[in-house]
């Protein structure tokens, strides 16, 4: 036998101590890993060196009011912007309510000059452009529905009074959100008996260096008229829409501390009953020699392991689960993407590894400040 | 030759509130090595508090006690803990042996803290079990076994590092008759064959008639050091 050995045989038992343990410390750390998850993918879209280079521009007042059409020219002027679309959120409902997934009115010949992640049949994306009420549409909600080229499709408006009936033309995979459909925004301005708005403009900048001038140069062309502008890039615009789903940052930061806070009490309760019934075996081992280092290393040892054990099952297990299901699927199109990342791995970890430690810490200093005698006095 | 235990002027008190308890009164004591000595008594005379001041787990208020040239009340806790894995080995009423260990494994435990490889703690163990006649019951757990069998175990762990003492509290307080026989013969023979020096607390006049010599303590003083003819 070894000391490891010794130190996973008294791991080992009490079975329906371990399994308790191990199982809600699995859980609690399979809940923190899935919050901070889900966390990040509200808070951190994504950010590849091309969506560095998008930029929104939008009513300063918020996204609900809309620009005139005609700024498009202007903000076409500006040095460095290589193209602008107009953008605009339709958010309509096809067939029902629960059927959510974004809808966008946008130039079809520029939407994928600015999307340059996306990947495209180039027959499709011509077929896309040439007809009027044509639409192209996303990977994810193409499967959901079980969409096929060809198909016909009626979105019923909410936001704008108008139903368009479109064709599917295309399918866009990769790069970035595989959820969208696009269609033409000359045809939504003619079912709007030619309105002559745009919900946004989504631009794209020739390189990095032209991003600040251009906001600027957007912003203050527009300073003083009936709609001013906010001009940002993409991330700060996704930030921002985040927002909108009121402090959720908070909200979830206090239901990981409070799962946090439940595992401690639970191991340190287990580890301190476990630690008491064998106050004497511990009395005896310092007899036979065993230093209050060496006991403490035991007790540590033991905890962390249980702790980790139960890190690893819950840890791991979020990361198994979310890689083989379709998360897309299971939440409706709420997350597209749920990464349990290595970062959020490490992090669950880390933090089972601290609890371990710091839940078996006063039991174990009180069996170590205990002295031998008194140990042995201690009834089973 | 200088004894293998010396103890000058011993005084333990213990501090119980506002009381003093005196467990030990001034006590002076040689044990010559090779020596097997009965410590005999009222409840509460303090034959536990002697042994276990000899044994390094509790410490004297006053006065010294010295093993085989080291004033053990001197040395840290750690250097203690380490004092003791080399130089006492233990036997308790209640067995103490660990319920999760085979019999082996149980012997094991002190030689886990000395440098021997596995294949010489295998030997050690092997021989301890041999010499107290449960070789072949080395894998069992403690509940496998009877009592008798158990403070055996317990005597084969105490002796398993070749201690310079071997301190026994009623070993056969828990035990029948017969096993308490076993227990004590298996005592005796240590000392004699094994030469080990070996200090028995025990209420059993019985028990003690086995042992080299017997002391007699009351309310914590030292009364006669008699012979007794073997
Ligand atoms: N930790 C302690 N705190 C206070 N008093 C103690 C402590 N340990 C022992 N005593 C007291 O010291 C005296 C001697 O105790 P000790 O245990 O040495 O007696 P003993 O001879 O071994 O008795 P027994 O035969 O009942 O085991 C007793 O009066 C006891 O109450
Ligand atoms: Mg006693």
């Amino acid at each position: 036998m070894t000391i490891a050995g010794f130190i996973l045989r008294n791991a080992l038992r009490n079975k329906r101590r371990l399994t308790l343990t191990i199982l809600s410390v699995s859980l609690s750390l399979f809940l923190f890993t899935t919050l901070q998850t889900a966390l990040r993918e509200l808070t951190q879209p994504p950010s590849t060196s091309d969506s560095a280079l998008r930029l929104i521009t939008r009513h300063r007042v918020s996204l609900a009011n809309v620009l005139p059409e005609k700024y498009q020219y202007r903000i076409q002027q500006v040095p460095g912007v290589e193209v602008v679309s107009k953008f605009t959120w339709f958010g309509g409902i096809y067939q029902d309510e629960k059927n959510f997934f974004p809808q966008f009115a946008v130039e079809p010949e520029k939407i994928f000059r600015i999307f340059t992640e996306a990947k495209v049949d180039p027959l499709e994306l011509d077929a896309f452009i040439k007809e009027r009420t044509a639409c192209i549409v996303g990977i994810k909600t193409m499967e959901r529905f079980g969409w096929k080229i060809g198909d016909r499709i009626t979105l019923r408006g909410t936001i704008w009074d108008c139903n368009p009936e479109l064709v599917i033309r295309g399918v866009y995979r990769e790069g970035i959100d595989e959820t969208n459909l696009f269609f033409h925004h000359d045809y939504f301005n003619e079912l709007m008996n030619d309105l002559g708005v745009t919900g946004t403009f989504w631009l794209r900048v020739r390189d990095e260096a032209a991003v600040q001038p251009v906001i600027d140069a957007i912003d203050a062309s527009f300073r003083n008229s009936d709609a001013e502008t906010k001009t940002e890039t993409e991330r700060a615009f996704q930030l921002g829409f985040v927002s909108m789903f009121g402090n959720i940052k908070m909200l979830i930061g206090s239901i990981s501390t409070v799962i946090v806070f439940t595992m401690v009490l639970v191991t340190a309760s287990t580890m301190s009953m476990a630690i008491r019934e064998r106050m004497r075996e511990l009395a005896v081992l310092k007899a036979i020699g065993f230093n209050g280092r060496q006991v403490f290393s035991l007790i540590l040892a033991e905890s962390f392991g249980l702790a980790m054990a139960g890190g690893l099952l819950g840890c791991v297990g979020a990361w198994a689960l979310f890689s083989n299901i379709d998360v897309y699927k299971a939440t409706q199109g709420f997350f597209i993407k749920f990464d349990v990342t290595p970062h959020i791995l490490a992090s669950g970890l880390l933090l089972a590894g601290l609890l371990g430690a710091i839940s078996c810490i006063a039991p174990a200093w009180a069996s170590i400040r205990m002295s031998v005698v008194t140990g042995l006095k201690e009834t089973d | 030759m200088t004894p293998i235990v010396q103890i000058r002027e011993l005084t333990r008190v213990y501090q119980q509130g506002e009381i003093d308890v005196t467990a030990l009164d001034n006590i002076s004591l040689d044990i010559p090595d090779g020596d097997f000595v009965a410590l005999m008594g009222p409840s509460g005379s303090g034959k536990s508090t002697l042994l276990h001041i000899m044994a390094g787990i509790d410490r004297p208020t006053r006065g010294s006690c010295v093993v085989r040239g080291v004033d053990v009340a001197k040395l840290s806790e750690t250097e203690l803990a380490e004092w003791r894995n080399h130089h006492i080995g233990f036997v308790f009423q209640t067995f103490n042996l660990i319920p999760v260990l085979t019999a082996f494994e149980n012997v094991e435990m002190p030689l886990l803290l000395t440098g021997l490889t596995a294949s010489e703690r295998r030997a050690h163990v092997e021989a301890a079990l041999e010499l107290v006649g449960l070789k072949d019951r080395m894998h069992h757990q403690p509940r496998q076994l009877s009592g008798g069998q158990e403070q055996r175990v317990a005597i084969a762990r105490a002796l398993v590092t070749d201690p310079t003492l071997i301190v026994a509290d009623e070993p056969t307080g828990n035990l029948d008759a017969k096993s308490a026989t076993e227990v004590l013969n298996l005592l005796v023979a240590l000392n004699r064959d094994a030469g080990k020096t070996i200090i028995m607390v025990t209420h059993d006049p019985k028990a003690a008639a086995h042992a080299r010599r017997v002391l007699h303590l009351e309310k914590g003083e030292l009364l006669k050091d008699e012979e007794t003819p073997r």
